[in-house]
């Protein structure tokens, strides 16, 4: 006789939801733990013989930022562009298609320059990340740092993360102004108004406070970014499979934060 | 084989040591003692636990119970920054070198240097390549370690260990993975520098001939217990059933005709 499928008992489920919540709560500890561990060497450091030094952060910032410039602004163009289209095209049935330049000047600023950019980033920084870590545990070389007296998120984590924090906020302001550029090529035409028209309009639809909430999020997603990925990269198991995995999970759970963690800032700031 | 000098206080002191990961046992009340300037070798076969006990030793793990003293300090006693200071003076050859892949020969070497002194940049040059003299791996300062054959890795590793002139080194499993020429000249480097720094060296390894070549005094595991502590000619001549089968494992293994091999492997003898 077949054996009854365990597998969609209540009592399994009930089982697999706690040990992921579990999970959950154990990775959420470690993460702040790092990112308060990460502050804590950041100002300590010198006067504990392990400071924080300037080239590796350097580094941090170039392959993080500098390096991704192109492809941010590929996509925030498009982004721009498409946003005018969609608007365009709605405001229309209203009569208010004039009203687009609003509609993209908030999006963009408050939404889609720091998720974009923040999405974007995940992906191609938070996994090499991740896939570094990963790859140091494997191969002990984090052994190795702490045996030499190197304290590992010291010279790992706080670089990563201070460079993260400087560079994702440029990143998005550089992303947002593309965007805008990108959409003033389509709409300026489409509404039959001038450039500077079109900039007059940008600046008076935006304020201090947009800009700031744009910022402030993707300075909150630099975080994210990194403490995922540092978590996700520690929690490696196995060889290179090992780092495959971590590295793919790095790139969805930090997404993931990034998307709901927006989700609560929006609701946070404007209810 | 040079002995070492005369034993005066012991530089590393494991009292009752007990570990266990999960439910398992892995090291079971191991207690032993290293003097300064003695090699010893700690020896036994998979599983053992010798390695655990190295991570031990280095503080890369925390026992269930028991101590660890190294250099006077007893290391579950000690802060953090005061086990940064004791790292200065201790180095690890890791099993597969740990070599950092993204920096170069010479910056691996470096690193430490960098990390714990003031020192400028030539001077720290200058450091590292006397190092990698020591370990005859000179011309190969700019090579990234993916470049490097698995002896040069390990003694690439070695120059790393010593750079800041640790008083105690630590090897895992040096001669793993390489061929007996290559492994041979890696034994001779270790009594080189117990000669000429006056290190005090501990080994972990599963090789026999290695052992008995480099060993003061030797210290056998199995299955997580302590067997034997002895010269080379204590643990060779030991009554111990236990150890007798674990050195005659090696010949045993040496003694076999390659097809028989083959045949016992698939499961046709």
């Amino acid at each position: 006789m077949a054996a009854p499928d365990q597998k969609s008992s209540p009592t399994q489920v009930l089982e697999s939801v706690g040990r992921g919540a579990a999970q959950f709560a154990g990775a959420f500890g470690f993460g702040a733990h790092l990112f308060f561990q990460s502050l804590y060497w950041l100002i300590m450091g010198r006067s504990k013989g392990q400071r924080v030094r300037a080239e590796p952060l350097f580094a941090q910032m170039m392959v993080i930022g500098v390096l991704a410039i192109p492809i941010v602004s590929m996509l925030s163009v498009a982004i721009g562009i498409t946003l005018s289209m969609q608007g365009i095209n709605s405001l229309e049935k209203f009569g208010a298609q004039h009203q687009v330049v609003f509609m993209v000047a908030l999006s963009v600023t408050r939404e889609f320059g720091p998720l974009i950019t923040g999405i974007l980033v995940a992906g191609r920084s938070g996994s090499a990340l991740a896939a570094r870590i990963s790859t140091m545990v494997i191969s002990q070389e984090i052994d190795a740092l702490k045996v030499m007296g190197i304290n590992p998120v010291r010279y790992l984590v706080v670089p990563a993360l201070i460079g993260m924090m400087i560079v994702l906020p440029c990143l998005t302001l550089w992303s947002i102004g593309i965007s805008l550029v990108g959409s003033a090529f389509y709409v300026a035409p489409q509404i039959g108004t001038t450039m500077g028209a079109y900039f007059s309009q940008i600046n008076a639809s935006i304020d201090a406070e947009d800009l700031a909430h744009g910022l402030t999020k993707s300075l909150i997603f630099a975080v994210l970014i990194t403490i995922v990925a540092v978590v996700d990269g520690i929690s490696v198991k196995g060889g290179a499979e090992g780092v495959g995995r971590v590295t793919t999970s790095a790139v969805v759970h930090g997404i993931t934060a990034i998307v709901l963690t927006d989700m609560v800032f929006v609701f946070m700031t404007t209810s | 084989m040079t002995q070492a000098q005369t034993p005066q206080q012991p530089v590393i002191e494991v009292n009752n040591l007990v570990t266990h990961y999960g439910e398992r046992k892995i090291l079971n009340d191991v207690s032993l003692t290293i003097q300064q300037g003695e090699i010893m070798v700690i020896m036994g076969g998979s599983g053992s636990g010798k390695s655990t006990l190295l991570r031990h030793m280095v503080a890369l793990e925390n026992a269930t119970s028991g101590s660890i003293r190294l250099l006077g300090n007893e290391l579950s006693k000690l802060s953090q920054m005061e086990f940064y200071k004791l790292c200065r003076k201790i180095g690890v050859s890791f099993q597969g070198g740990a070599l950092f892949s993204s920096l170069t020969v010479i910056e691996n070497i470096i690193l430490p240097l960098h990390e714990h002194t003031d020192l400028d940049r030539m001077t720290m040059e200058i450091m590292a390549r006397m190092k990698l003299q020591v370990v005859d791996l000179a011309p190969f300062e700019d090579l990234m370690p993916a470049q490097l054959s698995g002896g040069m890795i390990k003694r690439a590793a070695i120059a790393r260990a010593i750079v800041m002139d640790p008083s105690l080194l630590f090897f895992d499993e040096p001669s793993a993975g390489l061929d007996p020429v290559v492994s041979s000249a890696l034994d001779e480097l270790i009594l080189e520098l117990r000669d000429a720094m006056q290190m005090t060296i501990v080994v972990v390894t599963h090789e026999l001939d290695s052992a008995f070549k480099i060993a003061d005094r030797i210290t056998v595991l199995d299955k997580g217990e302590i067997l034997i502590v002895g010269t080379v000619d204590e643990v060779r001549n030991s009554n111990n059933e236990r150890i007798q089968n674990l050195l005659n494992r090696r010949f045993e293994e040496e003694e076999l005709d390659p097809d028989e091999y083959l045949r016992r492997l698939m499961g046709q003898s």
